[in-house]
């Protein structure tokens, strides 16, 4: 996925085909529901405990951020381990090439990251002649189709079975029945022998420990244990904002992660990898790279409130509840992150240029931030992020159209002033009068239109304060 | 400056924070209490409740009637090869002769990657295990390679009740040593076409889970 230079979300959402919203919302639902049942296990006052020591563990890593990266270099250092750091998406995308091209690596396989798509890695090396594949089922399939991921846990939700099938049938050349089963059986068949002759293993990591230097890679199929374990190379890309203290404080952060994402009380594989493999014997790569990739999170660290998007433990269960995201699914926001934390995370990550409109993709229900594992003030943040759009603020411009900031300026200063507001109402009650049709606006010109293509608008009345009094008159 | 250095002073930038200052220990809201165990055999019928739960095979299985439980697992599952760890706890249990007289092929645990694959039953002990979550704890060494229980079709892990531990921070504090181990719950799963759970995608297709009674 190329980095998109401007999201248009409205148009975005005019795109998505109907059926999209519809699996989307089956697959929100059911997440939803399993999640409601472990929590329930866990008991309320024990999950609220959870939460917030989460928020605690994750915004004091936060805070001493560069501390506990220094430590995690040098965990992994004395593991073994080779650490590279990565300011931006080019740098990291760089020095993955690098490590590949030294070793003659030809055939990578790759486990699901959120970090290698925001920098666009397999783009880049299959450009430079490195076939890379993806191996999680859902991941694996949208590639064959050549499509993004409708949802975080389930990318291929959007697809049915019988597109799957037809999918397999054209592009691996087997005769695939209309039956998850079968389709998971040749999925595994053909991404076996991928795993075994596979040059290196690409993975992210939910979290990086600093005391101990191990990254934690939590998965259900078993995919990322394939690319973690059998080739010789694996190398990790991991934002520097997954760093966590220590393992009790991973503790907290593992119970937090399954259940709101899946409703698993744990994963069916949580690996724990510290360093490359210490004899030929036990298996796994003789060498282990990490990337520590910044692209633009030191950046947000700057503002308290802002900071605190950085909570994320990338669960997903803010797209579950959110009611803007079951409606429009994951493609309408542009970029590798969707609902909420896509509305908070690219708007930050992209610049407000090219993300402008995913601030404003929320009704600002809050039910997101009721839900998030780690207590991040989404509706706040998002809040924040409408005045740096519409005002601009100390690390960005405004983007919104001076007329739009001109008309807030003037609505501003009307409410502010009964008499300019007394006046106000009488000029507007005057100008709407060509495009008036029995108390209706239908159509108005440009850029008001934009309204009225969608929905007529009442006109206005008399203002209150005239009504009241008339009322008051009638009813002596 | 290099990338390393720009990004540290960037983090320290943003933060306003001086390097030498010391970093305060973790608050004590990040703390939760640990879960409370029941007894023994409490904690090990919740472990067998919640795999399976998972979809997963955990029975009791006396020491006399092992052979016998092979057999029958070895029929069921179509065993013809397998690998096992190479463990003293394994060895006492005798496996590799008792597979053999079944007329199952063993193949080295340290077999190329591709013989294991071929493998249908890997066979490993457990570490340590969570009732809780029904998890199973697998660290690795020369004697316990990391594919045994990864590439064969159906996995069996013999589980002793002194690896049962109430909670995953207990665990965590045990693993500190360790330099791998994976946390298993249950056979490999997916529910990415149409939301349908489907045991057995990359990992194993089936996981037994066995304790064996004197």
């Amino acid at each position: 996925m190329h980095l998109p230079e401007h999201i248009d979300f409205r148009a975005n959402v005019q795109s998505v085909a109907p059926h999209i919203p519809r699996s989307v919302r089956q697959a929100t639902t059911r997440f939803l529901g399993t999640r409601q049942a472990v929590v329930d296990v866990l008991g309320n006052e024990r999950w609220q405990a959870l939460r917030q020591a989460g928020h605690a563990i994750r915004l004091h890593t936060l805070n001493y951020l560069d501390d506990y990266l220094t430590r995690l270099e040098e965990q992994v250092v004395a593991a073994g381990g080779i650490v590279h750091w990565a300011r931006d998406a080019a740098e990291a995308r760089r020095i993955v090439l690098d490590v590949m091209r030294a070793r003659g690596v030809r055939r990578a396989v790759k486990a699901k990251s959120m970090a290698t798509e925001e920098i666009g890695l397999n783009h880049a090396l299959q450009e430079n002649g490195i076939s890379v594949l993806e191996t999680d089922l859902g991941e694996f399939i949208i590639q064959l189709a050549g499509v993004g991921p409708s949802h975080i846990i389930v990318p291929a939700v959007h697809l049915t079975k019988e597109d799957i099938a037809d999918l397999f049938t054209r592009k691996l050349g087997v005769s695939a029945p209309a039956d998850p089963l079968q389709l998971c059986a040749i999925a595994r068949t053909r991404l076996r022998e991928e795993f075994l002759a596979a040059d290196v293993g690409i993975s992210g990591a939910n979290f990086m420990v600093a005391e101990t230097g191990t990254l934690v890679i939590v998965t259900n199929e078993g995919n990322g244990r394939m690319c973690t374990t059998l080739p010789p190379l694996h190398i990790a890309v991991v934002g520097i904002d997954k760093v966590v203290p220590d393992l009790n404080a991973l503790n907290v952060l593992l119970k937090l992660l399954p259940r709101s994402a899946t409703g698993q009380k744990m994963s069916a594989y949580t690996s724990f990898i510290t360093g490359p493999r210490r004899t030929p014997q036990e298996g796994g790569p003789q060498e282990l790279h990490l990337v520590l990739l910044d692209n633009g999170r030191t950046r947000i660290l700057s503002d308290p409130l802002l900071r605190q998007t950085l909570l994320c433990i990338r669960c997903g269960v803010c797209l579950n509840v959110c009611p803007v995201y079951n409606h429009v699914g994951g493609h309408a926001y542009g970029f590798v992150y969707s609902g909420p934390i896509g509305a908070m995370l690219s708007t930050q990550l992209l610049g407000v240029r090219a993300a402008a409109a995913l601030p404003f993709a929320s009704s600002l229900c809050g039910a997101c931030a009721e839900y998030c594992p780690v207590q991040i003030p989404i509706p706040e943040i998002l809040l924040r992020l409408r005045r740096r759009v519409v005002e601009g603020d100390h690390s960005e411009n405004a983007v919104a159209p001076l007329t739009l900031r001109a008309s807030a300026r003037v609505g501003a200063l009307a409410l502010r002033l009964p008499w300019l507001y007394a006046i106000g109402t009488q000029i507007l009650a005057f100008l709407q009068k060509p495009w008036q049709r029995e108390g209706w606006l239908t159509r108005l010109p440009p850029p008001l239109q934009r309204w009225t293509m969608v929905r007529p608008l009442p006109a206005f009345g008399a203002n209150f304060r005239a009504w009241f009094r008339h009322r008051a008159n009638v009813t002596k | 400056m290099n990338s390393r250095e720009q990004i540290l002073s960037d983090i320290r930038t943003a933060l306003q924070r001086d390097p030498q200052s010391p970093r305060q220990p973790l608050p004590a809201s990040a703390r939760v209490a640990a879960r409370v165990p029941g007894d023994a055999s409490a904690e090990m019928q919740m472990l067998f409740n919640e795999i399976t739960r998972l979809g997963g095979v955990a029975q009791h299985v006396p020491a006399d009637e092992l052979t016998r439980a092979l057999e029958q697992l070895v029929q069921q599952q179509q065993i013809r090869r397998a690998t096992c760890w190479n463990t003293p706890e394994l060895a006492a249990l005798n496996l590799p002769a008792r597979l053999t007289q079944l007329g199952v092929q063993l193949v080295s645990p340290h077999a190329d990657p591709r013989a294991l694959a071929e493998c249908d039953l890997g066979v490993t002990g457990v570490d340590w295990a969570l009732p809780e979550t029904g998890t199973l704890v697998l660290c690795s060494s020369a004697d316990k390679p990391r594919a045994v229980s990864l590439l064969p079709r159906v996995h069996l892990a013999f589980i002793s009740p002194s690896a049962l531990r109430a909670d995953l921070d207990s665990v965590l504090d045990e693993v500190k040593g360790e330099r791998y181990g994976v946390f298993i719950t249950g056979p490999s799963r997916t529910a990415d076409i149409e939301l349908t759970v489907t045991i057995g995608v990359h990992g194993p297709k089936a996981l037994y889970v066995w304790s064996i009674v004197k």
